[in-house]
C-alpha cells in the first residue's frame, strides 16, 4: 500500500484527493497547507487521518511514497525538491514550474534522485485520448499532418471569478497570467505530436468586454506551429459558448474528432460512394457515430465509468503502478519538456510584442 | 461612531448599510473586492444625501484589513462564500474571519457583529416538534453537510475562539432564508429545481424566512443597541408561510413553475437511494441528496426568535407585504426576461 500525502490544500486539490481515495493500493495518510485551517477543513471532509501546516514536518512524521503537490505554480519548484530529497515520488500539478530550466532542473533532480515525477495531465489520458492514440498505432489515421487543440474557458466559473475579484491572486503574478495557469492542457495535445523544431506563431489579447481595471490579462490566444510536415493550431478562449474542449487529428488517412467536454471521439473518412450520394452517407455516417459513442456513453455511466476526471483517476493510477513495478512514467519526460520550452517560448513572444502580459 | 461593513455590495450588505443610514449612523465605511459593483452604494449615499466611504480590499489581505479598520468602532462582518469550489468558500469564510479577527486584535474596535446562519444548528437527530432555539447544539458532524454548512460553522468556532482572546464582543447573528427584492425565488428548504422542474421537498414545514430588510435591522441594533449582549441570536421573521404555501403563491402571482411534492418519508427513500448511489458509482452521480441532510433541512424544525425580540427587534416590513413586494419583484424580474430578445435571434 503506498502511503500518500498532499501539499496544497485549494481547489486543484479536492480533485486529487477524490481520484486517490477511490485506488485500492494507496492510501493518502495526510493533508498539508500552509493555512492550517485549509488543511483542517480538506482531512476534515475526506475524513484524512493528519493535517499539517509544515512540510517539513509532515514528511519527517509521516515519510509518505508519493507527494502530490497541488500548490500554486511559485512554489512547486521548491516543494517538489524537497519532496525528491525527502525520498518521495512526486505527482505535481501543472504548470511543472515557472520556466523550462526550472522544470529541465527538477526532472533531472528526479532522475539524479532515482523518484519518480509526474504532471496533472489528466485529460491526455482521458479514455477518448487513449482511445486515439490506438487509431493512431493501428493505422487508422494514417500519418497525422494537422492537429487543432481548442481550450475553452469560463471567465465566470468557480477560479476565473475568484482570479478577477482578486488582483493580488497569485495567477497574476505568473509570467502569462490566467492563460499559464492553463496552457497545459492547450499544449499538451500537441506536444506529443511535434519535434523541438517546431516554429511558433502566437498573438494573444484581452477582449473589451472583459477589461476589469485591476485585472489586465490576455483572455484570448491563438498560437501556430510550423514542424517539418507537421502543423498545429491551438486556441484559447474565454468567451466563446459554449465553453467547449476538444482536439482534431488530421491524419493521411481519416480525421479524428475528440470532443472532451461530452467525450466522443469520431471519425471523418471519405466517401465511398460520390457526388450527392456520398455527402449523403457520410451526414448519416457520422450521426450513426454519434449514437454509438452516445450509447456506449450511457453504458459507461450505467457502469459508473463515466467520471469527469476518468483521466486524471487512470494517470494516478498508472503513476502509482510505474512506482511499484519500476516501470516508465505515464507522461515520457521529454513530453512535459516539451510543453514547458513551448509555454516559454509563447509568453517570450508575447512579451516581446506586447505590453499586455507584463 | 464609524462602522465598517464588510460584503458590503452584497444581498444583505446593501441591505445592512441601508438601515444604518435609516438608523443615522453616518460614518459608514463599506470593504469591497475590486471586482464588486459599488453603484447600489452610490445610490444609497445619495438618496439619503450622506456620502458612504468605500475600501476597496481583499479579505485575505491583512494590510488591506488594518487600512479599512482605522478609526472603527464596530465591525459588521456579512462577506463569505457562498458557491462555488468548497476550497473557495471555505478560504473567503472562515479563513477571511480569522484575519479579521486578529487585525481586530491590534485596533480599537470593541464590537464585532458577525453574519453566521441557522445551518450551524446539528438538526439531523432533532424531533420535528423542537423549538430550535440559541441553545440548541451546534452540527457534530459537519463533514455530512454541504461545504456552506461547514463553512458557517467552523467561522463561528474560529471567531469565537479568536474574540474571547481579545476581549472582543462577539454577537452571532443567525439568519434564516433571506428574501427580498432582488432574491432568489426558491431556497432549498423549499426544495431544488432542475431542469425548469421544481422538486418540492418543504411540504408544509415553516419557512424560516428573514425579509433582508428586517435582517438588517437586526444586523444594526446588534452593532447599536446595548440589548444586545455578546452570543448567538436566531434571526427569523413572524407569522411566516409554509413552503407549500409559498409556492402556491409563487404559482399564483409570478410563474406557473411545475412541480412535484414529494412528502418527508419519500424524501428520505429518495435521499437513501441517491446516497446509494452515490456512493456506488464512486461520485459520478452527484451528492445532491442524503438522509443526514434530508433530516437536517426538511423534517419541518421550527426556530425560535423570542430572544431577538426580547433585545427590542421588530420587523420594520410585515411578512404580508414582504411576500407581497419579493413576489412583485420576482414577476417583474421573469417578465423582463421572457423579454429578452432571444441571443440566437
Amino acid at each position: 500500500m503506498l502511503r500518500v500525502a498532499l501539499v496544497g490544500c485549494g481547489k486543484a486539490a479536492e480533485n486529487h484527493v477524490r481520484e486517490i481515495q477511490k485506488l485500492a493500493g494507496a492510501s493518502l495518510v495526510a493533508v498539508c497547507d500552509l493555512e492550517p485551517l485549509m488543511a483542517e477543513q480538506l482531512a476534515m471532509r475526506y475524513g484524512i487521518r493528519k493535517h499539517f501546516s509544515d512540510v517539513d514536518a509532515m514528511l519527517d512524521s509521516e515519510r509518505p511514497d508519493v507527494v502530490h503537490i497541488a500548490t500554486p505554480p511559485q512554489s512547486h519548484l521548491l516543494l517538489a525538491v524537497k519532496a525528491l530529497d525527502a525520498g518521495c515520488h512526486i505527482f505535481v500539478e501543472k504548470p511543472l514550474t515557472l520556466g523550462y530550466a526550472d522544470s529541465q532542473a527538477l526532472v533531472a533532480h528526479a532522475i539524479a534522485r532515482n523518484r519518480k515525477l509526474t504532471i496533472g495531465y489528466g485529460f491526455y489520458f482521458d479514455p477518448i485520448a487513449r482511445t486515439m492514440r490506438t487509431l493512431i498505432a493501428e493505422g487508422v489515421l494514417g500519418e497525422p499532418v494537422h492537429i487543432e487543440s481548442f481550450l475553452g474557458y469560463a471567465l465566470a466559473g468557480p477560479f476565473g471569478s475568484c482570479v478577477f475579484a482578486d488582483s493580488e491572486h497569485w495567477v497574476h503574478q505568473l509570467p502569462g497570467k490566467l492563460i499559464h495557469n492553463v496552457i497545459d492542457h492547450l499544449l499538451n495535445k500537441v506536444a506529443e505530436f511535434v519535434s523541438d523544431r517546431a516554429t511558433i506563431h502566437v498573438q494573444a489579447w484581452q477582449r473589451e468586454t472583459n477589461r476589469h481595471p485591476a485585472c489586465s490579462m490576455p483572455d484570448e490566444l491563438r498560437m501556430m506551429l510550423l514542424d517539418t510536415d507537421r502543423s498545429a493550431f491551438a486556441t484559447f478562449t474565454s468567451h466563446a459558448q459554449p465553453v467547449a474542449h476538444f482536439q482534431n487529428v488530421y491524419g493521411t488517412k481519416n480525421t479524428a474528432r475528440l470532443d472532451f467536454e461530452i467525450g466522443t471521439i469520431t471519425l471523418a473518412s471519405t466517401a465511398a460512394l460520390p457526388g450527392a450520394f456520398g455527402r449523403l452517407s457520410r451526414t448519416f455516417g457520422q450521426g450513426l457515430q454519434c449514437f454509438r459513442q452516445g450509447t456506449q456513453n450511457v453504458m459507461r455511466f450505467v457502469r459508473s465509468e463515466y467520471h469527469t476526471l476518468a483521466g486524471l483517476n487512470f494517470l494516478i493510477d498508472a503513476f502509482y503502478e510505474s512506482i511499484r513495478q519500476d516501470g516508465p512514467v505515464p507522461v515520457p519526460y521529454r513530453d512535459m519538456l516539451k510543453v514547458a520550452a513551448m509555454t516559454e517560448a509563447v509568453f517570450a513572444q508575447l512579451h516581446e510584442d506586447r505590453s499586455l502580459v507584463a | 461612531m464609524t462602522v465598517l461593513v464588510t460584503g458590503s455590495t452584497g444581498f444583505l450588505g446593501t441591505a445592512v448599510v441601508e438601515r444604518l443610514l435609516a438608523h443615522g449612523v453616518r460614518r459608514i465605511r463599506c470593504f469591497a473586492r475590486p471586482s464588486s459593483n459599488t453603484a447600489r452604494l452610490a445610490t444609497l449615499a445619495s438618496a439619503y444625501q450622506h456620502p458612504v466611504e468605500v475600501t476597496v480590499g481583499n479579505l485575505q489581505s491583512v494590510a488591506d484589513i488594518e487600512r479599512a479598520l482605522v478609526g472603527v468602532d464596530t465591525v459588521y462582518h456579512l462577506a463569505g462564500g457562498m458557491r462555488g469550489a468548497p476550497a473557495g468558500i471555505f478560504l473567503d469564510t472562515v479563513v477571511a474571519s480569522k484575519r479579521l479577527v486578529e487585525a481586530i486584535e491590534s485596533s480599537p474596535v470593541r464590537r464585532l457583529v458577525l453574519a453566521s446562519s441557522l445551518s450551524v444548528y446539528g438538526l439531523a437527530d432533532v424531533p420535528a416538534d423542537r423549538l430550535v432555539d440559541e441553545s440548541t447544539r451546534l452540527e457534530p458532524h459537519p463533514e455530512r453537510r454541504d461545504p456552506y454548512a461547514c463553512a458557517k460553522l467552523r467561522q463561528e468556532l474560529i471567531v469565537q475562539e479568536r474574540a474571547a482572546r481579545a476581549g472582543l464582543e462577539v454577537v452571532i447573528l443567525r439568519p434564516g432564508t433571506l428574501y427580498g427584492r432582488g432574491g432568489p425565488a426558491f431556497s432549498p428548504r423549499i426544495g431544488l429545481t432542475a431542469a425548469g422542474w421544481l422538486l418540492q421537498f418543504g411540504g408544509n414545514n415553516v419557512l424560516p424566512l428573514s425579509h433582508v430588510s428586517n435582517c438588517a435591522e437586526a444586523f444594526v441594533l446588534a452593532g447599536t443597541s446595548a440589548l444586545f449582549a455578546a452570543g448567538p441570536y436566531n434571526v427569523v421573521d413572524d407569522d411566516l408561510p409554509t413552503a407549500a404555501d409559498y409556492v402556491r403563491r409563487y404559482k399564483r402571482e409570478v410563474s406557473r413553475i411545475p412541480s412535484i411534492r414529494c412528502p418527508f418519508f419519500a424524501t428520505m427513500l429518495l435521499s437513501k437511494w441517491a446516497e446509494r448511489w452515490h456512493l456506488s458509482s464512486r461520485g459520478q452521480f452527484p451528492r445532491v441528496l442524503t438522509p443526514y441532510r434530508t433530516a437536517t433541512l426538511w423534517r419541518g424544525h421550527r426556530f425560535d426568535n423570542r430572544k431577538l425580540r426580547a433585545a427590542g427587534w421588530t420587523q420594520v416590513v410585515s411578512t404580508r407585504d414582504g411576500l407581497s413586494r419579493a413576489f412583485d419583484d420576482l414577476r417583474a424580474r421573469q417578465h423582463a426576461s421572457s423579454r429578452r430578445p432571444h441571443a440566437a435571434h
